[in-house]
Formats: structure tokens, sequence, C-alpha cells
């Protein structure tokens, strides 16, 4: 009977201290990770910083000022471009395909055309 | 245990008995416990263990007094490296300044073994560093020493791959502008640690908002919070810009302009030309033809006729003048062997509106003498005209005063000669007349109504104020700031032109421009400053170089640019009642009657 008792009680000890042994060990596994993953972050947030220094460096005012001077057609805000909505023409009436067809020659061009005032 | 063998029985002194019999007793000793040595045996055991703990203990004192941490590689690159500095965003939040990780190439002088071939195979990667001075630094009795600071991918793979022993390379933060020569001024730069020698980086670090390079005192550089300053870095470039076009166009030698919100002191944007790429920072002591200081800030000048609107508030603020007074200028004012003209001259008898829209020399002397000498300084005082403005830039300057302020002086002074300042200040004292008259100072960092409020003390009346917006809207419509009221804006302004000294005389042809604009004149939020350092008369101008040729002009153009960057769209609805408090006194009407004589 005792022997019995002291060899479940051996053999209790004998597994709890493997238990203990891999508890420790995931801890470390988990912790090494950890450390791991803190590095990756600190990676991915430099990377980040870096981008955002290039992005902020690429659309500079005085980049875009020379792209936009190249490429767009476009103007400086100006008075004569805003209009109260009552001072806005009626909007022409609707041509269907067919009309279009028909009129073709004989419809005059309504109202405004061109994207900027310097075009109408 | 280890009882030293003078312990041994006196009996053992006796004739000796042989090996074995005294080994036998001698651990017969060390088992058997003998009442009457005990004491004796704990007071030896109790020396010994008090020897050992006052050892540690000492050990302990020492390691805890020392202020010296032990010299690793790591803590050596470490108060080597650039310390983290927080990121300068403008007021939308754009980076105006932030920092980059690149790395530096070290070297542990101990443990490079081939010295000379160490020397040869570096410079042959990196041709810009010194060879003989790369060699003295190898050959120093250092545990440390840079090789180069921030290298590139390219040159780290290079040196990489040489496989030296004793070299290595260690992450350093480097400051970068992404938007180059924008805003300089007011950013400032930083030096090879990464720390502040001007402008806001240098506030920075006085304000201990930066990573210091305390051994054992490291912030994490992501817990540094950006820092928003007031600068819009668009309204900036829309200024950098608009100034070098003039620059170029007037050819003048050096220029400056600040845009500032009246209501808050915020400063919008600052540039003073020529500038410098923050990026380079040597680029700042680089030859240029004009040194390229801070105008704004650090500059003092005599502000030519825009301190008439100093003057005539100070004479309304003292109830000697009101809108309706008539000032004689028909004839020069005379005070010893001085005369003071006027350069539009009307000789005739003016109201104060027409001494501002006409920018009469007389007119405002006149007002001045009114006040008198004493009245004149307490106004420019309580105005901030002559004491030293301090903003969060940690450059300025000292405006220069007359030793002798007479009334000579005063009457120069009264419009514009005579009195050195800086334009940043001439801008405070400007926006405090027109915003209601709340002085305060004006600030590089962002800040509401409310708490600009709070810094604020009232220098000039209401009424005042709300007539200096009127006298300011007139000369943009019947005066010299013509060219500065564009379609679409309600703008005020005054132009200022102040002859340059040459070999200690006015000249005639050398002048420094200014000019001040307002909008909406009815209720201020924007001043526009711009500065014109011996600019020339452009072709078509009819040989004027004065400031509303030049300076006028570029803020005209510069109003119809960053006004809409701000959010304020042109209008041709105008405020019907802008200047309410004076019209009950029955003027300000004719503020919009565009009809110069």
């Amino acid at each position: 009977m005792w022997r019995l008792l002291h060899v479940l009680a051996i053999g209790a000890l004998i597994a709890s201290a493997v238990y203990v042994y891999s508890l420790k060990y995931q801890t470390i596994l988990a912790s090494e990770e950890i450390v791991k993953k803190r590095h990756l972050i600190a990676k991915e947030h430099e990377a980040i910083n870096m981008l955002r220094a290039e992005y902020a460096h690429l659309v500079r005012p005085d980049r875009l000022q020379t792209l936009a001077d190249k490429q767009l057609d476009m103007q400086p805000l100006a008075l004569n471009q805003i209009v109260k909505a009552e001072d806005l023409p009626e909007p022409a009436a609707k041509v269907d395909s067919i009309g279009r067809m028909l009129g073709q020659s004989s419809t005059p061009a309504f109202g405004a055309v061109g994207s900027t005032p310097a075009q109408r | 245990m280890t009882e030293p063998s003078d312990l041994t029985p006196p009996a053992a002194k006796t004739p000796k008995p042989p090996m074995s019999l005294r080994l036998r007793k001698w651990f017969g000793d060390l088992v058997s416990t003998r009442l009457d040595k005990s004491g004796g045996r704990i007071r030896q055991l109790m020396l010994v263990l008090l020897i050992g703990y006052l050892g540690i203990g000492t050990k302990l004192i020492r390691f805890g007094v020392s202020s010296e941490p032990p010299q690793t590689l790591k803590t050596a690159a470490d108060q080597a490296a650039s310390g983290a500095r927080p990121d300068l965003l403008d007021r939308n939040g754009e980076i105006l300044a932030t920092d980059v990780r690149t790395l530096s190439v070290f070297a542990e002088p101990k443990r490079i073994i081939d010295k000379d071939e160490a020397v040869e195979l570096i410079t042959a990667v990196l041709p810009d560093v010194d060879a003989r001075e790369l060699r003295e630094r190898l050959t120093s009795k250092k545990g440390f020493v840079w090789v180069k600071r921030q290298v590139t991918q390219k040159e780290q793979q290079e040196i990489f791959h040489l496989g030296l022993p004793g070299i290595g390379f260690f992450p350093e933060s480097k400051r970068i502008y992404p938007n180059g020569p924008l805003g300089a001024h007011v950013l400032g730069f930083v030096d090879k640690d990464n720390i502040g020698t001007a402008g806001m980086e240098k506030y920075l670090d006085q304000q201990g908002l930066t990573d210091p390079h305390v051994p054992g005192f490291s912030v994490d550089p992501n817990a540094l919070k950006p820092v928003r300053l007031s600068l819009d870095i668009k309204a900036t470039h829309a200024l950098r810009d608009e100034l070098l076009a003039g620059m170029d166009k007037y050819k003048a030698k050096a220029s400056a302009g600040a845009i500032i919100d009246v209501n808050t002191g915020e400063v919008i944007a600052l540039e003073s030309l020529p500038d410098f790429d923050p990026n380079d920072p040597p680029d700042m002591t680089k030859e240029a033809n004009w040194p390229k200081i801070n105008r704004v800030n650090v500059g003092t000048y005599e502000m030519g006729s825009t301190f008439k609107a100093l003057t005539i508030a100070m004479a309304l603020e003292s109830g000697k003048v009101n809108l309706g007074s008539r000032i004689d200028a028909r004839d020069s004012l005379r005070s010893g062997r001085f005369t003071i003209h006027d350069f539009h001259a009307t000789h005739r008898v003016l109201t104060v509106p027409e001494v501002f829209t006409h920018s009469s020399n007389i007119g405002t002397a006149r007002m001045a003498l009114m006040v008198g000498v004493e009245g004149h300084q307490a106004f420019l005082r309580k105005m901030g005209q002559l004491d030293r403005l301090r903003t969060e830039l940690p450059e300025s300057a000292e405006p220069i005063i007359p030793k002798h302020w007479g009334e000579l002086s005063t009457m120069t002074i009264a419009f514009g000669q005579g009195l050195n300042v800086a334009p940043l200040q001439a801008v405070m004292g400007v926006s405090a007349l027109v915003n209601g008259g709340h002085m305060m100072a004006p600030t590089f960092l962002m800040r509401d109504e409310p708490a600009a409020m709070a810094v604020s003390h009232r220098v000039v009346s209401e009424q005042t104020s709300e007539s200096m917006r009127y006298l300011l809207r007139s000369n943009a419509t019947h005066g010299s700031g013509g060219l500065a009221n564009i379609e679409g804006y309600y703008v005020g302004a005054k132009t200022g032109t102040a002859q340059k000294i040459v070999n200690h005389r006015y000249s005639n042809d050398k002048v420094f421009t200014t000019f001040m604009a307002i909008t909406p004149a009815d209720k201020p939020k924007y001043l526009y400053m711009v500065i014109y350092d011996q600019p020339e008369a452009a072709p078509g101008d009819g040989g004027y170089h004065t400031a509303a040729y030049n300076a006028g002009r570029v803020t005209g153009s510069l109003l119809r640019r960053v006004q809409p960057l701000e959010g304020v769209a042109p209008t041709s609805i105008f405020p019907t009642q802008p200047f309410p408090l004076i019209a009950r006194l029955g003027f300000g009407a004719d503020a919009d009657k565009v009809g110069k004589e």
C-alpha cells in the first residue's frame, strides 16, 4: 500500500517536472516570437516612415506645380467662374440619338462649351 | 569547516605524535563539539562572514554610486548615434520634417588587424572619405569611431562585402525635409548628430521635445509626438513662388514675405529669399550674393510708410484727431536744418483719410507732433515696436532706436524713417491695429482664437481698429494699394517705400519696399506682407520702383493664389455695412468709391 503511494507520488513529481519544463520551454519560445514580431513591427514602422517621407517628397508643392503646368490644362480660380444659381442658363431640351441625327446640321450648339471660361 | 590550522589546540605543540594520529585527532576535533572552543569558533565564523558581507556591500555601493556605465560597444554607439526627433507637420498635417533610418559605418580600431589594408579598401568603396583622416581615426586608442555617417544602401552592401573585421553598421536617424527649401527659415536645420541648430528645430531641443543623449534615458522614437506648426506648406510654396518671380522681374537683391492670421497670431507662411535647403545645412553658409538670413525675424529695417498706420492709429486713439480732422500739408515741414517733404505732394489741407491715401509725410509728422515725443514713444512701446520681439524661433533682433529721440525723430519715425524694426514686429503691430485692438505675439505653433485672446491684451479701441480697417480699405480703392485690390476680395492695403541708407545718407535710387494687405478688410482674417530689397523699375512701369509696383503687385497675385488655398473663394458680393462703428459717426461711407484724383 505505502509502496504504491510512493510510486504514485514519484510519478506525479516527475510528471509535474516534465510539465513545468515544457511550459517553461513554450514560454521561452513565445517570448522569442514576441521579440521577433517586435522587430518586424519596428521594421514595418521604419518602412512606413520611409514611404511617408518619400510620398511627402513626391507631392511637394513645387513638383506638383511643374507637373500640373506641364500636364494639366487648368486655370486658377477666378471670379468669372463663379455664378449664382439663378444666373445659370436653362438646361437645353433633351435630344435623343435619333433627334441628334435629324438635327445634326440645323441644331446650333447650346450654352457654353469647353471646361474653362477662356475657351468659351 | 575550513578551520585555520593555528586554531588547533595548544596541546598540538607538545612533542609531535605520529602523523596518522595527528590527522585522526584533527578530524576528530573538526567534527566533535567542544564546549570550551565553541564560543571562539562562532566568533571566528562571524568575523569571516562579516568581512565577506562588507566586501559585497562596498562593491554594491560602488556600483550604485558610479555614474559611468560599463562601456560596451552598444552604449558607445548609442551615445555617438543621433537621437530621435519628432516629426514636424504643417497645419494640415503635411510632413515638413521627419526622421528616417539610415545606417552609419563604424569601426572598432582595437579589432582591426591590418589598418592600412582597411583604410585602402574602405576608401576604395567610399571615395569621399579622406584616407589620411580615416587612418588617424583608425589608429586612435578609442573603442569606437565613425567611418562614415549615413551611407546609402549600395555603399552599405559594398562595405559589407569587404568582410573587414572590426567594421560594423549602426542604425541612425537622419532628418529629412521633403519640401526642400520651403519654409526653411522657419524650420531651421539639424547638425550631423540630429541636434537642432536653427529655427523650430532648435526650439524643439530647447523645449526638450527630442530624445536627448543621456545614457540610460532613452526615449522611444515612436513615443515622440509630432509637432504641428502653424505653417501651411501650400501657402508657403505660393509665397515663395511669387516672391521668386517678383525678384526676377524687379531684379531685387532680396525679398521676404509673411502671411499671418491676425486673430490668432499664427504665421501661415513665412519666406525669406535667398534661402537654403535644410537637407544640406552647409548650403546655409554657402556663398550667396546677399546674406541668407531670415529677413522677417532677424532683419531690421525702416518700414517706410506702412508705419504711418501706427502713427494715425496713435493720433486717433489719443483723441486729438478724428477721421474728419484736417491736417495742414500745404508746406514742407521744417525742423532745424531738416525739411520734410511729401513724395506725392498735394500742397493743401488734407483730411485724415487723405493723409493716409496720399501717404503724406508732412501730415503724419504733424499728427505725431500733436501727441508729442513721450506719447509717441509710449504708444510704440505698447505696440511692441521698441522691444525685441521673441517668438518660438530662437532667431530675433533688437530694434534699432535713435539714441536721442527728439521732435525730429518723432517726426521721421511717424512716417517710417529713423526706427529699424523686424518686419514681423511691424506685422504684429498692424495686425493688432486691424483685429479689433488685440496685441499678441505671432506664433509658429497652432493656436486657436480663444487661446490667442487669452495671451493678448488690448492696445487700441475697437473704434480705432475699425477706423484703421476703413483707412486701409480706402487706400486699396483710391490710394497706393490699388495693384493689390484684386477682383473678388475685400482687400485693404498700404504701401511703404523707404530709401536705403548708402554712405550715411538716404539714397534716391536704392529703396526698400514693403506692402501690407488685409483681407477681408471689414473683418480681417489674413495679413499679407511682402518686402523687396533694392527692387528696380520693371519695363512699362514708367521708371517707378516704389512699393506699389513691385511688392504691391506681388501681393495682389499672392492674394489671388493663396485665398482660395485657405478656403476663401472670390465673391462679387461685398459687405454693405463694413464699418458700422464709424458709420454711426458719419465716416467710412466712401471706402469703396473708386475715384483717384
